[in-house]
Order: C-alpha cells, then sequence, then structure tokens
C-alpha cells in the first residue's frame, strides 16, 4: 500500500490558527500556496491534445479539411463567374464617401481575409463554441466549472480544430495570388497592419460566436446557433460599400456599429488593397472604431459568458 | 499529526445553513392544440430540488447522502462544488462559499460523477493528466509521484496510455477518480461513483476510497444507491427526502429505527413445520424443516420464548433484515413524512 | 393492418409536439432564414450597377436575368429549399445504424422509412405554419421583385407540383444516403460533401443559367437542380411549354428512381446488418 501521507498537504494544518473547542465558526481561507496555472502552457496542452486526437482519426482530419476546401474553391467559383458579367463591383460615381470599386483582384483579396480571419475562428473556437452549448445540454460543464483556471478560457481554446488551418493556406494563397495579379507589393506597414486587424476581426468574431453560444442556456437547443452565425457573419463576407441606399446604409450603420460584423473583414482588407495614405475621413476613423469595437466586444461577450453561467443548470444524464 | 494536540475535530470543512435551490421548468402540455398553445404561453412548473438543508461536515469524515431518486442529494453536491448557484442558503466549504468559484477553494476540492466523464474520450488517460498537472500547477515530481500511488492503488497503471474510449466502464472510472485526486483535494465529492458497474469493479473502487480516505483522512461527502457502497465506507449517513434533510446518524441507528422488525430463522427437529407459525409474523421463507418468519422488533423476546416452548426447535437465529430492505422501508416511510410537512407547509403559507 | 392509420397519425402528432417545444429555435431560425438574401440583394444590386456601366439598371440583363429576377429568384429557391432541405435525415439514420437503435423498426411493424417520411412531414407542416407569417411578409415586402405578379394557373399548379416532389426528392435522396451508415460507418464527411454539392448545383447559390457550356451539361443530368433552381425557373415562367413538362417528367422519374433506391439499399443494408450478428 502506498505511502499516502507523504508529501501530504495536511500537514500545512499546523499553519492554522487554533480555536477553541466548541467554536464552530468556518475556518478562514487557508493561506494556499496560489500558483496561478501557466495559461501558455495549458494552450499548448490543449494544441497538442487536439493534434494527436486529430492524428488518430488521419483519414477523417483529410476528409475535414479537403471539404472545406472544397467549400471554398466552390465560392470562388461562384465570384469567378460574377465577375464574367461586370468588371467591378459598385460604381465609384455613386457611392459617397466610402466609394471604393473593388475589380476582380481587389475583391479576391477581400474573400483571402474573410478566408484568413474564418480559418483562424474555425480553428480555434468553432469547435469549442459548439462543445459549450453540448456541455451544457448535457450538464459536463460541470467539469470546467471545477478546475481552477478561467473558465471562458478553458471552454473556449480546449479543442484546436487542425483541420481549418487548410483554409488559412487557401486564404494565404489567394492572397499572394491575388496581389501579384494587382501588381501591388504591400509594404511592412501594410502587413503589420493587415495582421493587427485580422487579429481584431478574429477577437470580434469569437466574441460574437461565444455569445451565441452561451444563450443556448436559455434557448435550450444549439441548433440556432450555427444558423444564426452563418446568417450574422455572412454580412461580413461583401465590402460594407455594397450596403448603399435607403435600406442599405441603415444596414451598413447596424452591422458596423451594433454588432460590428462589417469592420471584421472590411478593415484589414482596405490595409492590402489600397495606399496607406488615408484619402477619405473613414479611412482613419473606421481603424479606430475597429479597435474599440475589439475591445467592446470582448467585454460584451464576456458579461454573457458569465451570465449565462448563472443560468446553468447542469442536467444530469 | 506529530505530537502536538490540535484541536481540529470541531472545525467543520463543510457548513451548509438553509440552503435552498428550485428550478423552473417548462412544463410540457399535453396533445396537440396545448403543444401549440406552448408556441406563444408557456407553463412554467417549480420544482424545489432542495429546500432548506443545515449540516456540518467535520474534517476527515466520510458522509454518505442517502434518499429517493430526485430527493437533492445531487444537487446538494452540485451547490457544494459551485457548479450550480442556490436560491437562497448559504454554504462554506473550506471557509469558501463554493459558488463564487475561486480559484482558491478550486485547487481544494474534486468531484467524481459516476454519469459524466471529464476525460477526454479519444486521448490516452496520461494525456488529460497532463492537463491536469498543468491546470492545477502541480509540481512535476509530485505529479509523478501521485499519479503512479493512484494507478497503482487502483491497479490501472498499464492503462495509462491507452485511449479512454477502449477502456472498460470500471477502468475508465478508475482513471476519473484519478484525475480528480491528483491534486491531492482536502474534500471529496463523490456523486454514484460506482453506478453502472459490476461488482468487482464496485468492491474495488469502494476499497480504494476506503483505503485513501483513511489514509488521507480527506473529508468525504458521497451519494449512491448501491447500499454497499455505503455500508463499506460511511459512519455518518444523511437521508434526504424531497430536498430536505430527514435523518442524520450512523447505519446501525437506521436499522435499528427505520427495521421495525427482525428475521427470525428456526430450524424444526421434526423436520416439518407447523401450520400456525403465522400467528408470531409474516411467514417469509417455508423451506421444511427451515421457516423464517418477520417478526416485530420489540416482540422478538416473547415471540421466541412461545415458539420454543411449544414446538421442538432445533436452531434458532435471529437477524436484522437486508440493509436494502430497511433503506426501502425508510424511503417510504420518510417520503410519507416530507409530503406530510408538505402539506403542512402549503397549509400554512395559504392561511 | 387497419391500426396503421391510427400508427401513422400518431407518429405525426409526436412530431408536430416535438417541434413545438423548441420555441427559441424556431422564432430565430425562421427570421434567420431571410437574412441572406439581404445580402444577395446588395450584392446583384452592385454587380448590376456596375454592368449597366452608367446605363439604366433596369434595362440590364445578366444571362436573361434582370436585377428583379435575381432578387426574386433568390426569394424563390428559399421556398424551394423550405421543400427540399431535410436537415439531420441523413446523418440521423447513419447514426441509427450505428448505434443500433435502427434495430427498433426491424422488431416494431412499423416501416423505417414511412416512419421516417412521416416524422419530416409532422416537422415540415410545423416549419411550414409557423414560417407562413414570416414568409408572407418578406415576400409582401419585396413584391416590387416580382413585377409579373403571380403566374398564370397552369404554371402555378406546375410550380405546387415541382415543389411537392421537390420534398419528396429530397427526403429519399437524403433517406438514400444515410443508407450508406450500412456499409461505411464514418459517413459525416460524405454529407458534407453532398451538402456543397447540393447547395452549389442545386442553384440555391445562383441561377444555374449562369454556368458555362460544359458545366450547364453537369448540372442537366444530375438531380439535384430540382430541388431548388426548378420550381423557382418554373415560377418565374423561365421553364415553359414542352420544356416545363418534360421537365416535370424527368423530377417525377427522380423522386420514383429515388423511392426505389432507398428501398432496396434499406433491404440489402439490414441484410448486411443482421448478417453481422449486431
Amino acid at each position: 500500500m502506498a505511502d499516502f501521507n507523504r508529501g501530504h498537504r495536511k500537514g500545512d494544518r499546523s499553519n492554522l490558527p487554533e480555536r477553541p473547542a466548541g467554536c464552530c465558526a468556518p475556518i478562514a481561507p487557508v493561506p494556499f500556496s496560489a500558483k496561478r496555472p501557466s495559461y501558455l502552457r495549458v494552450l499548448l496542452i490543449f494544441a497538442r491534445n487536439s493534434l494527436v486526437r486529430d492524428m488518430t482519426f488521419r483519414g477523417n482530419f483529410l476528409i475535414e479539411m479537403i471539404s472545406s476546401m472544397a467549400w471554398i474553391f466552390m465560392n470562388l467559383g461562384f465570384y469567378i463567374l460574377v465577375f464574367q458579367h461586370t468588371p467591378q463591383l459598385g460604381d465609384v460615381n455613386n457611392w459617397g464617401e466610402y466609394s471604393f470599386a473593388w475589380g476582380k483582384y481587389e475583391f479576391f483579396l477581400f474573400l483571402s481575409t474573410t478566408l484568413l480571419i474564418n480559418s483562424l475562428v474555425q480553428t480555434l473556437f468553432m469547435a469549442n463554441a459548439s462543445e459549450f452549448s453540448e456541455m451544457i445540454r448535457t450538464g459536463t460543464l460541470d467539469f470546467a466549472l471545477l478546475k481552477p483556471i478561467d473558465t471562458q478560457f478553458l471552454i473556449s481554446l480546449q479543442r484546436i480544430q487542425w483541420s481549418s488551418l487548410g483554409n488559412f493556406g487557401v486564404g494565404l494563397g489567394l492572397a499572394v495570388y491575388s496581389l501579384v495579379r494587382i501588381g501591388r507589393v504591400p509594404t511592412p506597414w501594410q502587413v503589420l497592419l493587415f495582421a493587427l486587424f485580422v487579429a481584431c476581426g478574429v477577437a470580434i468574431m469569437y466574441s460574437l460566436m461565444i455569445a451565441l453560444a452561451a444563450t443556448s442556456i436559455w434557448l435550450g437547443r444549439n441548433q440556432s446557433l450555427y444558423n444564426f452565425w452563418f446568417y450574422i457573419t455572412n454580412f461580413s463576407r461583401y465590402p460594407m460599400e455594397i450596403y448603399h441606399g435607403a435600406y442599405g446604409t441603415p444596414l451598413r450603420l447596424f452591422f458596423t456599429f451594433i454588432i460590428p460584423v462589417l469592420v471584421v473583414v472590411n478593415v484589414p482588407a482596405r490595409f492590402l488593397v489600397r495606399p496607406l495614405v488615408p484619402q477619405t475621413p473613414g479611412d482613419l476613423l473606421l481603424p479606430v472604431f475597429a479597435v474599440a469595437a475589439t475591445l467592446a466586444s470582448l467585454a460584451g461577450s464576456r458579461w454573457v459568458f458569465n451570465r449565462s453561467l448563472l443560468g446553468y443548470r447542469s442536467a444530469s444524464s | 499529526m506529530g505530537g502536538r494536540a490540535y484541536n481540529l475535530r470541531v472545525m467543520a470543512v463543510v457548513e451548509i445553513e438553509s440552503l435552498a435551490k428550485s428550478y423552473r421548468v417548462y412544463q410540457k402540455a399535453e396533445g396537440l392544440l396545448a403543444s401549440v398553445a406552448g408556441l406563444f404561453h408557456r407553463r412554467y412548473r417549480t420544482v424545489e430540488a432542495v429546500r432548506g438543508i443545515d449540516l456540518a461536515v467535520e474534517a476527515g469524515e466520510f458522509v454518505a447522502f442517502l434518499g429517493p431518486n430526485g430527493a437533492g442529494k445531487t444537487t446538494t453536491l452540485k451547490l457544494l462544488s459551485g457548479v450550480i448557484n442556490p436560491t437562497s442558503g448559504m454554504a462554506r466549504v473550506l471557509g469558501h462559499v463554493p459558488w463564487r468559484r475561486e480559484n482558491a477553494y478550486r485547487r481544494r476540492f474534486a468531484l467524481v460523477m459516476g454519469q459524466k466523464n471529464q476525460l477526454w474520450w479519444d486521448l490516452p488517460a496520461a494525456e488529460s493528466f497532463r492537463l491536469h498537472q498543468q491546470i492545477y500547477r502541480i509540481e512535476p515530481d509530485e505529479f509523478d509521484r501521485t499519479r503512479d500511488e493512484l494507478t497503482d492503488m487502483l491497479s490501472i497503471r498499464g492503462l495509462l496510455s491507452q485511449p479512454v474510449r477502449e477502456l472498460s466502464l470500471g477502468e475508465r472510472m478508475k482513471m476519473e477518480l484519478t484525475a480528480a485526486l491528483l491534486h491531492s483535494p482536502e474534500v471529496l465529492f463523490l456523486d454514484e461513483p460506482t453506478i453502472g458497474l459490476d461488482v468487482v469493479a464496485q468492491y474495488n473502487i469502494q476499497d480504494f476510497l476506503k483505503h485513501y480516505q483513511q489514509e488521507r483522512g480527506i473529508t468525504t461527502l458521497l451519494t449512491s444507491h448501491y447500499m454497499k457502497d455505503v455500508a463499506a465506507l460511511c459512519r455518518r449517513v444523511v437521508i434526504i427526502a424531497h430536498g430536505r434533510i430527514m435523518f442524520d446518524g450512523s447505519l446501525s441507528q437506521i436499522v435499528d429505527r427505520f427495521g421495525g422488525h427482525k428475521v427470525v430463522t428456526l430450524l424444526f427437529a421434526n423436520g416439518h413445520i407447523p401450520g400456525d407459525l403465522g400467528v408470531y409474523g409474516e411467514v417469509i421463507l417455508e423451506e421444511p424443516p427451515r421457516a423464517k418468519v418477520r417478526v416485530e422488533r420489540t416482540a422478538v423476546a416473547k415471540t421466541l420464548a412461545q415458539i420454543l416452548q411449544q414446538h421442538p426447535v432445533e436452531d434458532v437465529s435471529v437477524e436484522d433484515p437486508p440493509l436494502e430492505e430497511v433503506i426501502a422501508e425508510m424511503f417510504s416511510q420518510v417520503n410519507e413524512a416530507a409530503e406530510q410537512d408538505d402539506a403542512e407547509q402549503l397549509a400554512g403559507s395559504e392561511g | 393492418m387497419y391500426a396503421r392509420p391510427a400508427i401513422w397519425w400518431t407518429i405525426l402528432r409526436i412530431s408536430l409536439e416535438e417541434r413545438l417545444v423548441y420555441r427559441g429555435d424556431f422564432a430565430l431560425g425562421t427570421l434567420m432564414r431571410f437574412l441572406p438574401i439581404l445580402t444577395q440583394v446588395f450584392l446583384w444590386w452592385a454587380v448590376f450597377t456596375a454592368a449597366s456601366s452608367g446605363g439604366a439598371v433596369d434595362q440590364t440583363r445578366i444571362v436573361g436575368y434582370s436585377y428583379h429576377d435575381f432578387v426574386a429568384y433568390y426569394l424563390l429557391t428559399m421556398i424551394s429549399r423550405a421543400f427540399s432541405s431535410m436537415p439531420g435525415l441523413a446523418s440521423g439514420i447513419a447514426r441509427d445504424i450505428r448505434d443500433g437503435t435502427v434495430k427498433k423498426y426491424l422488431i416494431q411493424p412499423i416501416d423505417m422509412l414511412s416512419f421516417l417520411l412521416l416524422n419530416r412531414m409532422g416537422h415540415k407542416l410545423v416549419y411550414y405554419t409557423v414560417a407562413a407569417l414570416p414568409f408572407a411578409l418578406v415576400f409582401f415586402l419585396c413584391r416590387g421583385f416580382f413585377p409579373g405578379g403571380w403566374p398564370e394557373p397552369q404554371i402555378m399548379a406546375a410550380y405546387v407540383a415541382s415543389l411537392l416532389m421537390a420534398f419528396l426528392l429530397g427526403f429519399f435522396l437524403e433517406a438514400t444516403i444515410g443508407m450508406i451508415g450500412f456499409w461505411f460507418l464514418e459517413v459525416s464527411s460524405l454529407l458534407f460533401v453532398y451538402m456543397l454539392f447540393n447547395f452549389f448545383f442545386s442553384g440555391h447559390m445562383f441561377p444555374l443559367d449562369m454556368l458555362p457550356g460544359y458545366w450547364s451539361t453537369v448540372v442537366k443530368v444530375i438531380p439535384l437542380q430540382y430541388l431548388a433552381y426548378f420550381p423557382a425557373a418554373v415560377f418565374l415562367g423561365k421553364v415553359q411549354g414542352p420544356e416545363l413538362v418534360v421537365g416535370l417528367c424527368i423530377q417525377l422519374a427522380w423522386v420514383v428512381f429515388f423511392i426505389a433506391l432507398s428501398r432496396v439499399a434499406f433491404r440489402r443494408g439490414v441484410r448486411r446488418y443482421s448478417g453481422y450478428g449486431g
């Protein structure tokens, strides 16, 4: 039989203040060697464990990767069809201060930005968000709540979906190809700002996604999550200039300032497509707004997340 | 704990004061029309899972929660783990309010649920353990030592590198236990840890829990449906029914209080059973020359004397009824009492 | 045998009740379904304004479609999809096969395909009841995109027929795919591929007339176009006269084909299944 008293914490009892006999007052929290977990190391283990898991089902991994890439190529095919019938999206003359016409390869740059952001969101968070709803439904969220680590961190990054990185590759390839076709070499500053705002976009999308997943505590089922997610982010997939006119402008304002999905792709994409010199007031204000929107979204999603935990019932199987 | 005397016994590790938890559940209406109506207006029903529990558990105690299904045992454990928030009342475990979910508290206890798994299904348990090591920030050498000790005790060390999905239910439960104990918790909550396991695995886990608890003096709260678990492990039993504590004491007290009769086994010398045995009590077995009679506890001595006087009896034994039977009887009594309480409360609130 | 209608009615009713419980999903789901159309409205306006290069947008045609036609087309495919899409059908069948639930159909006196069909009808009926209002609202708001108004009665009849067949085709096609679960345990990836092709080649993404020569022949010989494109094209009057009759006949043929195929697959699958003794 192993010796359990070796190195056992009960020894720490000697640190406790003595109490008079018969006193039933609660013990004060023991000053515990409070070690915070290293979030980076935990994340690395998540990444590693997920990869080990993915590699156990290699065939599935490949099929997932290929089929999601196929989806991208189908989309690309659609836009190629569209651009066979028009030289560009939109008309510079009619479109006021935000005016910018997206030619075929400019639009493909936009598309590649969408791909980069979406693939990052899918790789890091997608599986986790749907798992979160499932955990709420089945009551396995219990275990996450028990762990001495930030619950939102644990829930959001447990499973890294490596197969979605395939699309990241497609996105990079498409970006390089489009830049070559346009004949533009971006400056290091452009690339840097692009990367920064891609990160902002990922953060906004993540916030939206985790907040949506959290609502399944109230809605009961997570089926609407994907639909809702798909429909909302659908708006982010086009240049914001197309939302124009009596109906388009309110829509653009709504999805810029209320649910900021339009800044997700538009802001970084513009850094790649256009010269860095701001040409309209929007060119300067929008990126500043995007940063603010990122912070607000993250804070908002955290609030929703914590609220949702209050409603958690821990279903028993 | 050395030669110095500490007055540890009186310190309650778990303290619960009028703890209550109620849920609002959507009441699914019967019938098609009612379902359609449910689209627009929903009826809810309030389920009071726990209604005002007071309890103190001292350091090193091993307490069992018993009660019929849906009595509020598991809900109480979940409240103490901070997994759900109470509707009202207070609880402290190791001086922490559980549902604040402070990391300082979460590092000091563990919850094991027989019906839920936390290990990664497709990975070897060793990988999940590594994750725990990082989350709980366990020193590498301490981690290795604890893991080896636990897996040796549970004889699952050889299975560490097998994907969890390939393990048997019993092995999986042992892995879950190991995962929960890696950080050497001071308080352990066990919710049906042996549910669905075969007898051997059940026994192994009981044996492990017994030794582990004794050697470490870890405060443990257990819910279980298996009386064997309870009998083997817990000296103190708390009975919960309808969200309230109906009894708090030892197992033998339960038998005294709720086992209203004893089983008298008689071996008749002439090989046949007298026909009038029924007057002494309910005859539960007739297998000549042996017969079993259920006799009122208080009347055992008198009845026995009468039988011995009137019939040629070769051998006699008097036993307590099987524990399961006592518990079943107790549950029905307790349920009745609880329902009566409910009715009185309701009448009181209406008046 | 006389008990059959009673059983069927019970199944249908339970399916209805089951659906009605999830009110939150329902309201959200129906509303959200129209959002992608909005982006299409704006995308195609952007395309048409650019394509007209300063001229009248109204006069511009792309593959014979005006701007209004495009939007009307997308709205109509929403109706087609409401009939032909069968969320969770194939994956449900595959799951039932994997975890052995399928056995209950072998023991109970219920035919699995009929059970699922009724179940699906129940779900769809509830969906239509709940979705009718939002659909009506959207179409009312978008009535400007239908300058021709309602089509002639015989076109309308053909449209309804093609929708009903779209439902049956969608059901039996997906059921057949689900049966693949008898032969391969893991069908979710396959389903995803099917979904992709379905989305693209059913015409949900764009009017199939946009496809260039080679692709348009491919689309014509596979049945997917009857799930979304064909009913919408009928309504818009893009398919008329003998072409319409032939189209309806081919659609019917596909329905019959997949009814037969799903039956055969089920029978063979069950034989294979019990062969395992599993």
